[in-house]
């Protein structure tokens, strides 16, 4: 009987204790260094949602609070960074947009048992097969933007011939093709001839060449790259006269660098939100002027918004578990099927931690201007295996 | 009275003990006063220290400057990991390793030891071609050998994974292990050094010509020194990789090669007690800097760097040095205790 | 449409852009025995300059909006500028040290420049306009060609040309020259060291600042690392082409950027990727057969 009391008054105690205590948000992010102009908008709609949260009474009823640590863009020092959070409490690490930079973080969450999640990875291996069972990332995965654009123009440009141009710099750029090549047969169209380059580059007048000693000019051109090298090489496809539809991934996304190539047109851009208020989905729009007014300008790029949602998403699996321990989270978020979200319907599995389908807005740029034409979910999820070729 | 030969072997082989001893205090005084995250910078530093040491041997002995360390570097971070990996992981990432590698599972001291020997045999086989040049057409040989192994390994999809970074690697390389190797890799490099081999690579560093009509067959020597250099450069890729737990061949690459080049110079290209001190103190400068960026808190305030200011500060701090001391802060001096003499 | 005029064209203007890059390092090297690993810096430095510094995400022309007859003479003397610059506040203390302390100053060099362009202009690309009309196709002896590839070979021969007119005919070349063969023994003589050296800096910022103008109409955008990749190559390019002769590096810069566009041109696609790898073999096998350069002036064999 006494230890039953005994018992009982600790547990009240540490209840209460517990029930006091802020939920804490680790965030293992670049603030300087060349990955800082990507982390920085997703963190930023991150904070705006978790202060609705707490303007809303908080999550289980605790306010959540965040900590940082800068991860100057270099892996040792994510790892470092990763640590130190840990060490500070933290309940769940947020990691930098790029899978090579958030790994070290995101492992060192995990062996701590923590959930973590990836800014805006599209990479496969930004969750369990890269990183562990409680990794996650918010994004859509490359192979989805390939394969939207490639359904997409097949279906709606009547697009029959294609040319696959990849930028080998970066895992990201293979993923679109990967999604391209799987797509674009099956859609019914052919794939007449493929090239690679470096980003850095000076020129692609040997790629250029290539192309154009086609027998006709390929329907479209899709160009698996980012930028810089991606406007530097739109730049250099048009002065040759080169008029197919470039279709991209959504690594291009923003108008910040449409300078690079002026008056550009029948160019196409697959991204989850639109940045330009005009969405097909109102609310969307709505938090797009929200984040302006947070911050003083609107988005650069369609990467802001998963930085929105994942918080989204964990507080909603966090209410639904009733903890934040992560095993429970995760079990939550696995169970999510078309959960729906401003941006669309989000899923989860227990083989994959990303989305391998996604409705999303079909972006064209004319004359220089972009704008939303319509949206697109393809007809079937992106395969495993072909995620991971 | 003049220090005999007995005195003066002492006197070099106090040397290394000394580097190892401020190299424990160093580790002790982290593991005890410091949290977990300065605890996975040191080993990070002593990684870089068995790297550089490693370096040394070859670039401090000979006087050519090899820029193509880091693709040793490379070569055994991604052996350490071929080896140790899961087969499934393997199976999955890197479906065209040749069987006995994709099958292979082996414990993790094993593997750091046959990352060094084919860091090492490749050694040989670039070595055998480089190193007929001299000055600096070997040190460009070395860039181009270093950009090979970079384009190989960050396009080589099935093997390497390519740009895709390789995970699952099992992250022992704490502070310990890696003062261990680094401890190790110091007293190798007095061995080296000390020996007849190193002695003669000296003599030709100094002049070619003079050391040529001495019957020095300096090739063979820079081909030792390249061997030896390369063995440790392996293990400490494989210790870095195994300390992250992530591998990408931009790690290997020129930011790497540039950073601790510098950490060379800057502490004393002529000298060991250089190699360890440029790493060891430009670390701790750097780690210092970095914790300034977060913010010290000082009384209410809390005062902090600009974030980027780091990397300003660091290399005004590096050509201040080598303005203001040429030859390094140990100007190719080592340090070392007097037995007897004056 | 013909191929081999094509490939011609490509090779030529590549290599022109090598080659400029080749010919400023190989001017510093000449004088100072240096390898100044800073020049891809000053490029950089160049491009940012025609924009207006923030790290907002979209770039507002500064320097870029002035006409071109005021645009390129400007950022010619700013390219001179900043080389002079760093010659100032960090080479002119090191006339004295060995050739690796100098190498890593001026590695240290770059990355302060580096960083502070990252801290002033955020690490976002930036998107800049210039000359757009130099990307229209011309047609050249059958070969569809962008008017600016044929305007970067013209400019590289126009450069080079002056060059040596300035080296082989004017005072100030002649002490250049005199001092790149023997430094000392030309002081001896009277060159005044300080003007040269200056002299030297000051033509390769420009020549910078030049290659920063072609990059930036060729690519459209202005980033933080353009000028790594090409540094390296012009770095490997003085060196084949024979360190301390200014014809070899851009003979040697021409080479690169020829065998680079054939390499792109006629390798299989699953090994395309190893592009580099190829060249940089390449590479390695030149300085094996001819170690001193493939035009080395006899100056450099040592007398033994």
């Amino acid at each position: 009987m006494k230890h039953f009391l005994t018992a009982t008054t600790i547990t009240l105690g540490l209840a209460t204790t517990a029930m006091a205590e802020d939920i804490t948000i680790g965030f293992a992010i670049a603030k300087s260094g060349w990955v800082e102009a990507y982390d920085a908008p997703a963190v930023a709609a991150a904070r705006i949602r978790i202060d609705e949260i707490n303007a809303n009474g908080g999550l289980l009823g605790n306010q959540l609070k965040w900590i940082e640590a800068d991860t100057k863009s270099d892996q040792a020092q994510s790892a470092s960074a990763g640590l130190q959070l840990v060490d500070e409490g933290a309940d769940m690490m947020i990691v930098s947009c790029d899978y090579d930079f958030g790994a070290p973080a995101a492992l060192a969450a995990e062996g701590a048992g923590l959930n973590s999640f990836f800014l805006c990875a599209e990479d496969i291996k930004a969750g369990i097969q890269g990183v562990g069972p409680n990794s996650f990332s918010a994004s859509v995965l490359a192979a989805v933007q390939g394969a939207t654009v490639a359904e997409w123009s097949a279906q709606e440009r009547d697009a029959k011939t294609g040319y696959v141009l990849l930028d080998t710099t970066i895992e990201y750029d293979k993923g679109i093709c990967t999604g391209f090549d799987w797509m674009f047969p099956k859609a019914g169209g052919e794939i007449v001839g493929r090239d690679t380059f470096l980003n850095g580059d000076a020129s692609i007048a040997s790629q250029i060449t290539r192309i154009k000693s086609l027998a006709e000019e390929p329907d479209v051109i899709m160009l698996c790259s980012y930028i810089p090298g991606a406007a530097s090489a739109v730049r250099q496809i048009r002065a040759a006269g080169i008029n197919s539809t470039i279709l991209n991934g959504s690594a291009v996304d923003g108008s910040y660098w449409l300078d690079a190539a002026p008056d550009l047109s029948n160019f196409i851009v697959p991204v989850q939100g639109s940045i330009y208020g005009d969405d097909t989905r109102p609310a969307v729009n709505e938090f797009r002027d929200a984040f302006e007014a947070a911050t003083g300008a609107g988005p650069s790029s369609t990467y802001a918004y998963p930085g929105y949602l994942l918080i989204d998403l964990w507080a909603k699996a966090v209410e639904r578990a009733g903890t934040v321990e992560a095993s429970a989270v995760t079990a939550e978020l696995e169970n999510m099927q078309n959960e729906p979200t401003v941006f669309g319907p989000r899923s989860f599995s227990d083989q994959i931690h990303h989305q391998n389908t996604a409705e999303m807005q079909i972006v064209e740029i004319t004359n220089g201007t972009p704008g939303v034409i319509g949206s697109f979910t393809i007809s079937e999820p992106v395969p495993l295996d072909v995620l991971l070729k | 009275m003049a220090q005999t030969h007995k005195q003066k072997r002492l006197s070099a082989w106090s040397t290394p003990l000394l580097l190892i001893g401020i190299l424990v205090l160093f580790t002790l005084l982290v593991t005890f006063l410091g949290d977990n995250s300065l605890a996975r910078m040191a080993a990070q530093t002593l990684i870089r220290v068995t790297f550089v040491v490693g370096l040394w041997i070859f670039v401090g002995n000979s006087g050519i400057v090899s820029f193509g360390h880091a693709g040793y570097m490379a070569i055994g971070a991604y052996c350490s990991a071929w080896l140790t990996l899961r087969p499934q992981m393997k199976g999955m990432f890197l479906p065209d390793l040749w069987p006995f590698l994709a099958t292979a599972e082996w414990p993790v001291f094993p593997a750091a030891i046959v990352s060094g020997l084919l860091a090492a045999c490749v050694a040989m086989v670039s070595g055998a071609a480089i190193l007929r040049l001299s000055g600096i057409a070997a040190s460009i040989a070395t860039f181009a050998f270093l950009a090979i192994v970079y384009t190989v390994y960050s396009s080589w999809e099935g093997v390497t994974g390519a740009t895709s970074s390789v995970v699952g690697l099992t992250r022992y390389a704490d502070q310990w292990i890696t003062l261990g190797w680094a401890g190790a890799t110091i007293l190798a490099a007095t061995w080296y050094a000390n020996s007849a081999s190193g002695l003669a690579l000296r003599a030709s560093r100094e002049d070619e010509v003079a050391a040529d009509a001495s019957g020095i067959n300096m090739y063979r020597h820079r081909l030792i020194a390249l061997i030896v250099s390369a063995f440790f450069a392996g293990v400490s890729g494989a210790l870095f990789g195994h300390s992250l737990g992530v591998l990408n061949p931009s790690s290997f690459y020129l930011g790497l090669t540039f950073i601790t080049l510098a950490m060379l110079v800057v502490g004393g290209i002529g000298s060991l007690t250089g190699a360890v001190m440029g790493v060891l103190v430009l670390s701790i400068i750097i780690e210092a800097l970095v914790r300034m960026e977060r913010g010290l808190a000082i009384g209410e305030t809390t005062y902090a760097l600009p974030t980027g200011a780091q990397e300003i500060i660091i290399g005004v701090i590096m050509i201040l040095v080598l303005i203001l001391r040429p030859a390094g802060i140990t100007g190719g001096r080592e340090l070392r205790l007097r037995f007897g003499g004056r | 449409m013909n191929a081999i005029p094509q490939l011609l064209f490509d090779a030529l203007s590549l290599g022109g852009i090598y080659a400029m890059a080749a010919l400023g390092i190989a001017l510093i090297f000449g004088v100072m025995k240096l390898v100044n690993f800073a020049h891809g810096e000053y490029i950089a430095f160049c491009v940012f300059a025609l924009i207006v510094p923030s790290t907002d995400a979209v770039a507002v022309m500064f320097l870029g909006k002035a006409p071109a007859i005021i645009l390129i003479p400007v950022l010619l003397l700013i390219g001179a500028a900043i080389a002079v610059a760093s010659e100032f506040f960090v080479f002119r203390h090191m006339r004295n040290a060995t050739p690796v302390a100098m190498m890593i100053s001026s590695f240290a060099l770059g990355f302060v420049i580096q960083n502070t362009l990252l801290l002033i202009y955020s690490s976002r690309p930036k998107a800049i306009s210039l000359w757009p009309e130099l990307n229209q196709p011309v047609s050249v002896a059958g070969a569809s060609i962008p008017l600016l590839q044929i305007i970067v070979i013209l400019t590289t021969l126009l450069v080079v040309v002056t060059l040596a007119l300035l080296l082989k005919r004017t005072r100030i070349g002649l002490e250049m020259r005199a001092a790149a063969e023997n430094f000392t023994m030309a002081r001896l003589l009277g060159v005044r060291a300080n003007a040269v050296i200056t002299g030297a800096f000051a033509l390769s910022g420009a020549l910078a600042a030049a290659v920063a103008l072609i990059m930036v109409t060729q690519t459209g955008v202005a980033d933080i690392r353009m000028g790594g990749q090409i540094m390296l190559v012009a770095f490997i390019a003085t060196v084949i082409g024979g360190l301390g002769s200014l014809p070899g590096a851009v003979a040697a810069g021409f080479l690169i950027g020829a065998v680079s566009v054939i390499l792109q041109g006629f390798l299989p696609l699953e090994v395309r990727p190893f592009r580099d790898a190829f060249l940089y073999t390449l590479v390695i096998i030149s300085l094996l057969l001819r170690p001193n350069g493939l035009f080395a002036p006899k100056s450099t064999k040592p007398r033994v």
